[in-house]
């Protein structure tokens, strides 16, 4: 026990100092995101100094330390604001490529990653695989010791700046559907690639479409063995989850909000409408809907620490979407007429308009609400599925529109 | 504080768990729900024993100095369980009254009893436009020398049919006071209310010139009342709780063995979205009724906005949840012989007892500053 505290100070000594010798913070810096990392220089230096990825084996970056060390290691990077500690529990594609690249692509795509020296893109969902990804039709045929890709990939951020996209393309068409896909690293700088912005219905582009055409991938770029991309995905998926949990915007006009759970009773006092007894009683049930949500989590969190599953972990997303969707209603109808205007003269309207129309990114991406209450009832309540028409049915055979 | 361990609770749930699979099977509280009592005063005795009647009391008086926390869980137990017994008005609101007021004497003379069951007794808070503030107090105190008369009416009193003492709310010239009587004193009429659930038993009471002893208290004595009701609506809490987790479970194990169109019905996604957003519900009741009880327990300032949390999100999450559960089973759960009505008729009650989910919403409100 005692060793154990010693250790762990002198850890928290040691990587402190590393911090104060070598983070030097400038003005404007972002966070780590899609596209080239903006502190590559300080990355490859916390990738060489073993802190990016604690956990992992000694030849691969890595201290082979336990979970509650690489905490420690995290917490003090957390407390300068530096970047590149943590890697090993959220660099989804660098914890992708560690798990299912072949040996040789693997030495030199995974410290890259670590050192945000390459943009990353996912080029998962398609025009005609959405809710349903299996039923994919961008397709990657052998031709000699590569692949060629054809087809169109679509809600993809970074497209524009990415060096490789994590692809799932359909290598056999004669197999049910999720036994014919297969997993790709498919550079993104080649003539094949055609990256167009999407124009979402918050009139932003945050996502785009990708057109792939006689894109080449080189067959060692290829993740976990041929037709198993559906395996290698749902760790990556699982891997995106968890980085993408917090992932909904907040305002965008740039005026000051009410914050805490007395936020909406402000804007309805400022809106006038805090004598209506109607809103009143939507101020207080929206209110309750975002309480009872962190009541909830903290429950999760301590059966979780106790060593209990907890079936809410599953219900926070939808319970997420329809605080957003509850919230930004109730914020238009405290503005009445108000609501019909937007822009930033009109910051109420704006934020109001603008969150309305964001809380479907909620509420429909990473699984509809429809597909999450299928998974809640499947996964947690455990009741059957419904029959899939397509389950056992060659691909090419399979109706799709 | 509580005077329980945590260990101590979790075996005291064991226990009170097993009794009730015991006694309080659902034969059972169909069989209590048509006598007039409405309750087994045998089953009585064995809450008695086990500790749950002196659950909330203090060891000096004989109970187990129990907190909000413990009060919230065993009332999961109760709440799942559908129990006939006075435990609401006996246990809970008649204890808590009287260790809010400051009467030493009553405390000496009443908690001990109540605390082995052997005394049941009842509050009678409102008149009969039954609302929870003290306005809608409609019986009148009069001072005769030392002695008080109690003139007027009381509405809803839960339990008062076998009530051997009443503890009256009522309207002093100084204020609001509580008042002890004897229900078989002279110019008491208990009227019985035919409920809607059938597991409760309401009565009015008709006071004309009462002779009635007026309880010490240093405060005000509707604050009293209102630490009374606090607690009230967390031992609710728990059992809407409670309720709730137990019909989600007995719908989904429908949903999973109930086959229509050659596959269970569960399988189709218009029921297993019921399902899910029920699990929702439930859950969230769970969260709130808890975190009620633990503010309360630890006298958080956040309390009075968590009770009132809890009041609408857990009566109207297991309103919604025994609601939807009839609609799940379809035509079984519309005959009398299924036991989804008899939650349906509990959750209904526990969502009016003490104040509509809209009188706490709107205290809510009041509470975050609005």
């Amino acid at each position: 026990m005692t060793t154990q505290t010693l250790t762990d100070a002198a850890l928290k000594a040691e990587v402190t100092a590393w911090l104060a010798d070598h983070w030097k913070p400038k003005a404007g810096d972002q966070g780590a995101g899609f596209g080239l990392h903006p502190h590559r220089d300080f990355m490859a230096k916390v990738v060489e100094a073993r802190w990016a990825v604690p956990t992992w084996p000694k030849d691969w970056y890595g201290r082979e330390m336990s979970p509650a060390q690489a905490k420690i290691i995290e917490k003090a990077f957390a407390a300068v604001g530096a970047p590149g500690a943590g890697q090993d529990r959220s660099n989804l594609w660098a914890n992708t490529a560690m798990a299912h690249a072949t040996p040789a692509f693997k030495r030199t795509i995974v410290p890259a990653l670590l050192k945000g020296e390459i943009g990353m893109c996912l080029l998962y969902s398609e025009p005609g695989a959405g809710s349903d990804l299996a039923a994919i039709r961008t397709r990657a045929d052998r031709k000699g010791d590569q692949y060629v890709v054809n087809g169109q990939k679509v809600w993809t951020s970074g497209a524009a700046v990415a060096d490789y996209g994590m692809l799932v393309a359909r290598t056999d068409w004669d197999v049910p559907k999720h036994k014919g896909i297969s997993f790709f690293f498919l550079p993104m700088k080649q003539p094949g690639i055609e990256v167009r912005p999407l124009r979402q219905i918050t009139n932003e582009a945050h996502f785009n479409e990708v057109f792939i055409t006689d894109a080449i991938v080189p067959a060692d770029n290829m993740l976990g063995p041929l037709n198993n991309g559906w395996g290698v995905l749902q760790t990556a998926l699982a891997y995106e989850r968890s980085v993408m949990g917090d992932a909904a915007r907040g305002p965008r006009s740039g005026q000051d909000n009410p914050k805490g759970d007395s936020a909406l009773v402000e804007l309805a006092r400022e809106a006038g409408r805090l004598n209506d007894p109607v809103i009143r009683q939507e101020v207080a049930q929206v209110t309750a809907y975002k309480v009872l949500n962190r009541l909830n989590n903290v429950r999760a969190k301590a059966e979780l620490a106790q060593g209990n599953s907890s079936p809410i972990m599953s219900l926070g997303k939808l319970a997420m979407s329809r605080i957003l969707h509850e919230e930004a209603r109730l914020r238009s109808k405290l503005l009445g007429a108000g609501s019909l205007l937007e822009g930033p003269d009109y910051p109420r309207a704006e934020d109001a308009n603008f969150l309305s129309l964001n809380a479907y990114f909620t509420s429909i991406g990473g699984g509809t609400d429809q597909i999450q209450r299928n998974i809640i009832g499947e996964r947690v309540l455990g009741l059957p599925k419904e029959p899939e028409v397509d389950r056992d049915m060659a691909f090419r055979d399979v109706r799709s529109g | 504080m509580s005077a329980i361990t945590a260990e101590d609770l979790s075996v005291f749930v064991e226990q009170l768990k097993r009794l009730l699979a015991d006694r309080s099977s659902e034969a059972e509280v169909r069989r209590l729900s048509e006598t007039p009592e409405g309750y087994d005063p045998a089953v009585w005795k064995a809450l008695a024993d086990l500790g749950v009647t002196g659950l909330i009391i203090d060891e000096d008086h004989g109970g187990f100095g129990g907190d909000a926390v413990a009060l919230e869980l065993i009332m999961e137990e109760v709440g799942a369980a559908l129990l006939c017994s006075p435990l609401l008005s006996s246990a809970i609101l008649a204890p808590a009254l009287l260790q809010a007021l400051d009467d030493d004497a009553a405390k000496a003379r009443l908690l001990p009893d109540l605390a082995s069951g052997a005394t049941i007794a009842t509050v009678a808070i409102t008149g009969p436009s039954a609302g929870w503030i003290e306005g809608h107090v409609a019986v009148d105190a009069t001072a005769i020398g030392a002695d008080w008369s109690l003139t007027g009416k009381a509405a809803f009193v839960t339990h008062a049919h076998i009530a051997d003492v009443l503890l009256v709310v009522a309207n002093a010239p100084d204020g609001v006071a509580v008042f002890e009587v004897d229900p078989k004193a002279a110019g008491v009429s208990l009227t019985s209310l035919p409920t809607f659930d059938h597991t409760l038993r309401m009565s009015d009471i008709d006071f004309a010139k009462v002779s009635a002893r007026r309880l010490a208290c240093n405060g005000s004595a509707w604050q009293a009342v209102e630490a009374m009701l606090d607690l009230a609506l967390i031992a609710l809490a728990g059992e809407q709780a409670g309720g709730s987790r137990r019909v989600l479970e007995m719908t989904v194990d429908y949903a999973k063995n109930r086959y229509q169109f050659g596959r269970a019905i569960g399988s189709f996604q218009a029921v297993k979205h019921m399902a899910a957003d029920l699990l929702m519900d439930s859950e969230s009741c769970t969260s709130a009724a808890r975190h009620a009880a633990q503010c309360l327990a630890n006298g958080s300032d956040e309390a009075p906005s968590a009770i009132s949390l809890a009041a609408f999100a857990c009566a109207d999450a297991f309103s919604a949840i025994t609601a939807t559960s009839i609609q799940m089973h379809g035509g079984i759960a519309f005959t009398w012989a299924h036991p989804a009505h008899l939650y349906l008729r509990r959750a209904r009650a526990d969502a009016h007892l003490f104040g509509s989910s809209d009188f706490y919403r709107e205290r809510y409100v009041q509470q975050l500053g609005g």
